[in-house]
């Protein structure tokens, strides 16, 4: 599906659509094998941005499951996280007794998937696991244990495959690197 | 256990689906302008496996937001109205609103929907469904877009879901009669 044209805010292609396929192929078949004697499996989905990432996985699952989402927001908008999460849709169903996967489409401070895994924790699934697509350890603030992960990437802006700027490049099929003209100038 | 077993045929193979949501998106460059930035809404959560795919063959810029609905049960189902349980992140005052859909039934939610986002100003409300079902429309609902049209069978597969099973299929099939039949 190479035929979007890379958008000239784009520095680089970092992990390009094949590289992607691939790893999520491998995540999908490691996650199948550890969940193929465990019953009631559910993605929790993290909104926006792990709805792509969210899709190719649970395609590419053997292992029957149920897929729900949640909504967090932040009380900062701003560029610097502070850890404070704002929950502003819950689970559809209840996550109690189950066997949870939160997927997430980035791991950067650890602030959110620090707070959703002790949220999720406290309602007494029969087990809790993270799936996270990129992870950038530079930035970690916070220790989140990751029990599937994707890549782990440099501490750059990165667009695409459900990471955003502003809202912009989500749905980029690659991950890209935003120029830094781009966030310093406009942001 | 085999999810695929309790398919009783394929009603669109993968291919062709991907072929037809390429033409959508095709469609929807050749619709807006970058100036447009339309913002698609994808009602949750059926439509995320749809959205997905298809925005990725949108070159025209854009930006997505979710909402999920949910019934209010019986009683108001002929009305269409649903409950809200999370709404547009942002507003669509003056925007390009493109609502994607899996699939349009009854037509009823949809064009509650309609009614619910054209009252907040958009610049333009359109509809782009991957499945319709018009021998089951109840009542008259504009589809800008449809990427096929399907009997009125118990579609899974790509979002469509049977009691939460299915929807990870990668193609579109017709649930066994037994499947649903048993648990009624």
């Amino acid at each position: 599906m190479g035929h979007r044209e890379i958008p000239a805010e784009i520095e680089r292609v970092l992990l390009d659509e094949a590289t992607i396929r691939v790893r999520v192929r491998e995540l999908a078949a490691q996650i199948g094998a550890d969940y193929a004697e465990i019953n009631d499996l559910v993605l929790v989905g993290v909104l926006k941005g792990a709805f792509v990432f969210l899709s190719d996985l649970a395609r590419n699952l053997t292992v029957p499951h149920d897929v729900d989402f949640i909504a967090l927001s932040s009380y900062n908008k701003g560029v610097v996280s502070t850890g404070a999460v704002r929950l502003i849709m819950d689970t559809r169903s209840s996550v109690t007794g189950r066997n949870v996967l939160i997927v997430e489409d980035i791991l950067d401070t650890g602030y959110t998937l620090d707070y959703l895994f002790r949220a999720f924790q406290a309602r007494k699934p029969a087990s809790l696991r993270t799936c996270v697509f990129v992870s950038k350890p530079d930035r970690h603030q916070v220790k989140v244990p990751i029990d599937y992960l994707g890549f782990e990437v440099p501490d750059e802006w990165l667009v695409g495959y459900g990471l955003d700027y502003a809202d912009r490049f989500r749905t980029l099929p690659y991950i890209g690197v935003l120029e830094r003209e781009v966030y310093e100038t406009e942001g | 256990m085999g999810l695929r077993d309790d398919v009783a045929r394929v009603l669109i193979p993968e291919d062709e689906l991907q072929a037809r949501v390429a033409g959508l998106g095709q469609a929807i460059n050749e619709t807006y302008t970058d100036e447009d930035c339309p913002l698609l809404v994808c009602v949750l959560k059926g439509a995320f496996v749809f959205l997905a795919d298809l925005t990725r063959h949108l070159k025209v810029r854009h930006e997505v937001d979710f909402m999920e609905i949910s019934s209010y049960g019986a009683g108001t189902e002929s009305t269409g109205v649903v409950r809200i349980l999370l709404d547009l992140e942002q507003s669509i005052e003056g925007r390009h609103v493109l609502i994607v859909e899996d699939i349009v039934d009854s037509g009823r939610t949809l064009a509650y929907m309609r009614r619910n986002l054209q009252t907040r100003g958009p610049a333009s409300l359109r509809v782009c469904a991957l499945l319709s079902k018009p021998s089951c429309r109840e009542v008259d609902v504009t589809l800008d877009w449809v990427g096929f049209e399907v009997p009125n069978e118990f579609v899974v597969g790509y979002g469509l879901d049977y009691a939460e099973e299915y929807r990870n299929l990668s193609f579109i099939g017709v649930l066994k009669e037994e499947v649903y039949a048993k648990s009624d």
